[in-house]
């Protein structure tokens, strides 16, 4: 159902005690300036913007191989909360491979398989927001794709 | 109580970032983080600090209130919090959380209460020492308080509209688009379920902001006094009901009125805009 990287993460956490979890979603914070747009590196589609949902700009970067696979780039300003960095590290790490499709249909409950329903139930409103980023910019990559084929047709 | 003050009427609630350095291993100081950042203390804290956090420690989880009596002894004794202990607060977002705790100490009775001067912000900019060890106290046997002082420090929605209706003093410190009715949320947050836009009719908007300096500290008692006795129309002799969206910035402006300009009659209104904005029939005044 998920891919495989995902399935292994959201296994990970569900099998953490709560302040395990905690623990292990401050040290994705912390790598989640790995996941920045590397020198050289070119991307398809870059979506760099301050929303209302967010305290600081998030930019998201997609690459998207000729066999379809997808990499995927975030930066985030300085005052992006800790758990918004987590969810941008575990999601590049996780989605990393798969089709701009597959990230597209992917069901969002493993948001909160990966939060833990203590951090869902204080603060809701913030642990979506990574990955409608990332579906947004994978939406608008296949819309693209979609426009091309039929202006070619 | 003077209304041009040459300095502030508590200056013992403020501890500055230097001394509190100094004074890390003090017995009988509790360093509390309370931040809006649900994970940010486990990123790293000031060296002895414990983390509050102001909803999942704070408040029930069930019904919109504050804990029990018995929930706030337990949180204290947990802490290592005994009523005689100083609690330093501090926080991120100019210390909104660490004075929304403060507060909430407040509505106990835990008096010896203290705010970081530039709160966690500052402390991390002057690279002053921080830590991922996560301090462990003796347990105490912190006594259930007998009382929460909610008539003293807190009003709700019925006394929001008595403050409103008799003209006296009620400071709305949204940003200026929330209290015009423009925005039902503050730019860069999310909607938090409110259905109308706009202000409580006579309130006073003067954003927590005016506050602090730049650097997150507070501004020195004659400018406070000028932006609220002259400004916003605070009396030393009238009671004043502060409130924003959540209680948040307002706890922020409740701790400068009450320690830095020494007023004893000043509410949080906590309910704030996310119920009177909901609240059928609650009368609302929209634009500046």
């Amino acid at each position: 159902m998920y891919p495989p990287k995902l399935d292994k993460i959201i296994n990970l956490f569900e099998s953490l005690p709560e302040d395990e979890r905690r623990e292990t979603l401050v040290s994705y914070a912390d790598n989640a300036k790995k996941q920045e747009p590397r020198e050289g590196e070119k991307f398809d589609l870059e979506d760099v913007r301050k929303d209302e949902e967010c305290a600081d700009t998030v930019g998201v970067y997609l690459y998207v191989e000729e066999n379809g696979k997808t990499h995927i780039r975030m930066t985030l300003g300085p005052e992006v909360q800790t758990l918004t960095r987590a969810m941008a590290a575990i999601l590049c790490k996780s989605l990393d491979g798969c089709t701009p499709q597959e990230i597209l249909d992917l069901p969002s409950d493993f948001v909160t398989r990966i939060v833990g329903s203590e951090l869902v139930r204080i603060r809701s409103q913030t642990i979506y927001y990574v990955l409608t980023r990332i579906k947004g910019v994978c939406k608008v990559y296949l819309d693209r794709q979609r426009m091309a084929r039929a202006e070619v047709a | 109580m003077a209304t041009n003050p040459t300095q502030y009427a508590h200056p013992e609630a403020l501890v500055e970032t230097d001394w509190l350095e100094k004074h890390l291993k003090d017995d009988g100081i509790r360093i509390v983080e309370s931040n809006e950042d649900v994970l940010l203390y486990g990123t790293g804290h000031i060296p002895g600090a414990v983390h509050i956090d102001w909803r999942a420690d704070l408040q029930d989880p069930v019904i919109r209130d504050y804990i029990a009596p018995e929930t706030f002894a337990e949180l204290c004794s947990k802490n290592g919090i005994t009523p005689d202990t100083t609690c330093v607060f501090y926080g991120d977002k100019a210390n909104w959380w660490a004075c929304y705790a403060l507060w909430a100490f407040r509505l106990f009775g835990h008096g010896k209460v203290k705010i970081l001067n530039g709160g966690r912000d500052k402390w991390k900019a002057e690279q002053r020492p921080m830590t991922r060890d996560v301090p462990k106290y003796p347990k105490t046997n912190y006594s259930v308080p007998k009382k929460r002082f909610d008539k003293e420090i807190r009003a709700f929605a019925d006394e929001a509209l008595a403050q409103s209706e008799s003209g006296k003093p009620l400071i709305d410190v949204r940003s200026p688009g929330e209290f015009k009715g423009e925005v039902t949320h503050m730019p860069e947050y999310p909607q938090e379920g409110v259905l109308r836009g706009g202000h409580i009719p006579g309130a006073k908007s003067m954003p927590w902001k005016t506050a602090t300096n730049d650097d997150n500290t507070f501004k020195s008692a004659p400018e406070l006094a000028k932006i609220y006795f002259e400004q916003c129309g605070v009396k030393p002799e009238t009671e004043t009901v502060v409130y924003c969206r959540i209680g948040e910035r307002s706890s922020h402006t409740w701790f400068v009125l009450t320690y830095l300009l020494g007023l004893d009659n000043v509410r949080n209104y906590d309910g704030s805009w996310t119920e009177w904005g909901n609240k059928v029939g609650a009368p609302i005044e929209k634009g500046a």
